[in-house]
């Protein structure tokens, strides 16, 4: 009857184990980066007797396996690395825009020509030239503005960048960690499941910042490396990259991983770090047709001015001076009636180089390139945005697929619990049975 | 497929979250009254605006400067106007001063009054724009004819007073100089004159009491010079006239436009953002519904 008592027993054991892995499925199942996890009940395998029959020795929790797939949390990491470098670009892209389109600054080159066309119509009026200058103030300052939002963006930028890679630096450490927790945990224990799921849940939150490729070994523990399987490595073993942010002489930003002695250049097609170094890359060429419509205009309406005479018959003077920076324009001309709107020998009624001024301005399409400019800056914002959508989708239904199968749902489990509760008394019951017996047993007088 | 119970929540949330900023959006641009907020909104709807307003810009001004050209065609040919009547005045007394009974006193009194035509011409001829620069005057600012004191008048402004923008490469001379008007006569005699020269011969020739002779053919020809000048002022009118027509026109066409391309369809934008809220209320009840849906709630 003791054969009786100890299946009983392990019946016990292996069904408390179920419930309890029930009961930590039901607790962690809004737990992001949980996996769901079974017990394997095994047979207890019986030995044949001696008399040749057969003796049956009960049930035994064999291990615990986790409901994952590698394949569809490798599509979760692809997807999330895809989604997070367009969403970077469209945040970025969307604060080029606001100061591109903030300082109304095509508006303004406009109103100074438009000032100017209005002088033309009475040149000596004094009122004329000083809504002319003004309006010369209100669009240099609305390029000085542009040009500094642009270099505050590409500050905010760098700190941006600067804030991943140490992200990025610090999950590598703590995956070289969980590598080498996994070289002492037992396979198939609880341990090894919790290392497991942190393993996920950091390769998940890697691929966010860029886009990584990752291979297992028996012991789960991961290699991942940067970009495709011939990328530089950030994590083998127990040993993690540095990862550096690195912006060029001409603005462009790239990325350095170091590791024991070797370094490389990463060049990341997905995560945060991608949509930086293309942020990077769009800031940079605005700047510079920025710069180049600031220069091309202030040397434009100086070359106009220089070459003409003032109301009071003297020689024309400069209107804008460029600073540090070709953005960087003040007005030096001060004086309404030193707007030189009458040409060399001209009188005081003279309009005939403003009539230049109107041709240097449709020779040098300024306002048409400063819309350009913020229209192919909005068209790339419009595309990207599009773009951010679609992925959205499908990572939501990478996560959709990888969680019908790693997820955990409550109905389930409410089955499992009746299942494994249902089992558990039984079990109890059949040690109480063998209880009665052996007392019926005992009872014999 | 087997659903998990996380996934219920986030999908819920999503499309959740999504119907907001559908709501969200559709407000704004019933509220604002435009469907742009942002040059990505519509990137090839924000580069036309952008032509657009530049180009309503430059017609703004265009259309001032057509308006005060066209004042000073008004002042130029109201001033010409009373130029002409001073002429015939001239002309009326030449014929009268051909006369053959006058006496001393009355060639003196025709004298007289010619002298006075004289000075108004000259002050006409100075009148002032509404610029505050002479309305006949050339290409400088100075003025447009000298009336030394004793009373003779000559032509100060010569030359080309400057054109007025009035459309992208179009220009209008708005005003002529004192040369233009009452400059380069041909006299009878061949020479070249102007009206002031011929009313002072006129005097003289009256004074001395002899015959007037030519100056009387040299005054019709000088009327005739200043009829010329205002009809071609007249023209000039004529085409700021049509100019302004077409500016009103453009600007028209171009609001028309601005309005297809930024302003909201409020029917259409109302309609949606109803849609909209509908959609979202009623996923708000089925993921009540269906989160409150677990088999727990039937264990005891």
């Amino acid at each position: 009857m003791s054969d009786l008592l100890s299946i009983g027993a392990s019946g016990v054991r292996t069904y408390q184990t179920a419930l309890s892995t029930v009961a930590d499925n039901v607790a962690n199942a809004s737990t992001a980066g949980y996996t769901r996890k079974t017990v394997d009940i095994k047979e207890v395998s019986g030995a044949t007797s001696l008399q040749g029959t057969l003796t049956l020795n009960g049930s035994v929790a064999g291990g615990i396996t986790r409901a994952a797939d590698q394949y569809k949390s490798a599509d979760v990491r692809q997807s999330s690395a895809d989604l997070a470098s367009t969403e970077t670009s469209v945040s970025w892209l969307g604060r080029i825009e606001t100061a591109l389109s903030g300082n109304q600054l095509s508006t303004r080159v406009t109103a100074f020509f438009t000032a100017g066309q209005s002088l033309a119509a009475d040149p000596t009026s004094t009122a004329a030239r000083s809504t002319m200058l003004e309006s010369a103030t209100s669009a240099a300052s609305a390029l000085k503005a542009t040009g500094q939002a642009l270099d505050q963006i590409t500050s905010d930028l760098d700190s941006t960048g600067d804030t991943a890679v140490t992200s990025l630096n610090g999950l590598s450490a703590s995956l070289a960690k969980v590598n080498d927790g996994l070289s002492k945990a037992a396979p198939g224990s609880a341990g090894a499941a919790q290392l497991l799921d942190q393993r996920d849940s950091v390769l998940e939150q890697m691929s966010a910042l860029t886009d990584v490729s990752v291979t297992t070994d028996s012991a789960g523990r991961a290699t991942v490396k940067m970009g495709d399987s011939t990328g530089p490595t950030l994590v083998t073993g127990t040993s993690a990259a540095v990862v550096t942010y690195v912006r060029n002489a001409s603005g462009n930003v790239s990325y350095s991983v170091h590791r024991d002695a070797e370094s490389a250049i990463a060049s990341p097609t997905g995560g945060a770090l991608a949509g930086i170094a293309d942020s990077a890359q769009q800031i940079v060429s605005a700047r510079a047709e920025i710069n180049r419509v600031a220069t091309s205009f202030t040397t434009g309406v100086n070359a106009v001015q220089t070459q003409g005479q003032t109301l009071d018959g003297t020689a024309g003077t400069a209107m804008f001076a460029t600073g540090t920076t070709p953005t960087d324009i003040s007005v030096v001309l001060t004086d309404p009636r030193g707007i030189a709107a009458a040409s060399v020998g001209g009188g005081a009624t003279d309009n005939s180089n403003l009539t230049a001024l109107q041709t240097a301005r449709t020779s040098g399409k300024y306002e048409s390139a400063l819309a350009a400019l913020t229209t192919s800056n909005a068209a790339t914002l419009s595309a990207r945005t599009d773009v951010a959508t679609a992925q959205s989708a499908i990572r939501d239904s990478a996560v959709a697929a990888r969680d019908s199968v790693s997820g955990v749902t409550l109905d389930d489990e409410a089955v499992d619990l009746l299942k494994f509760q249902q089992a558990y008394q039984a079990s109890s019951r059949v040690i109480q049975t063998a209880r009665d017996i052996f007392q019926s047993i005992l009872d014999i007088r | 497929m087997r659903i998990a119970t996380s996934t219920i929540y986030t999908n819920a949330t999503n499309a959740m979250s999504s119907l907001q900023a559908q709501a969200d959006k559709l407000s704004t641009q019933i509220s604002t009254g435009s469907k742009i907020s942002k040059a990505s909104d519509d990137p090839l709807a924000s580069a036309r605006l952008a032509l657009l307003s530049q180009n309503t810009a430059d017609n703004t001004v265009w259309t001032a400067n057509i308006s005060l050209a066209q004042s000073l065609v008004a002042q130029s040919d109201s001033t010409l106007d009373s130029v002409q009547t001073q002429m015939t005045r001239a002309q009326e007394l030449a014929v009268e001063a051909n006369t053959g009974t006058l006496t001393d006193a009355n060639k003196q009194s025709i004298a007289t009054e010619l002298q006075g035509i004289l000075a108004s011409l000259g002050s006409l001829a100075n009148t002032k724009d509404a610029r505050g620069q002479p309305l006949f005057g050339g290409s400088g600012s100075d003025n447009a004819v000298n009336v030394a004191t004793d009373g003779t008048v000559s032509i100060a402004a010569t030359g080309n007073p400057s054109s007025i923008p009035i459309g992208d490469g179009s220009t209008i001379q708005a005003t002529d100089s004192a040369q233009q008007v009452f400059g380069g006569i041909t006299t009878t005699t061949g020479t070249t004159s102007d009206v002031f020269s011929i009313v002072s011969k006129l005097i003289t020739a009256v004074q001395t009491g002899g015959d007037i002779g030519t100056a009387g053919t040299d005054l019709t020809a000088a009327a005739n010079q200043v009829t010329n000048a205002r009809a071609s002022l007249g023209a000039r009118g004529s085409r700021l006239d049509m100019e302004a027509t077409a500016m009103t026109a453009t600007a028209t066409s171009n609001e028309a436009l601005r309005s297809s391309l930024q302003d909201t369809d409020v029917t259409t934008a109302v309609s949606d953002l109803q849609k909209t809220m509908t959609i979202l209320s009623a996923t708000q009840a089925s993921f009540t519904k269906l989160t409150s849906l677990s088999l727990f709630t039937y264990l005891s």
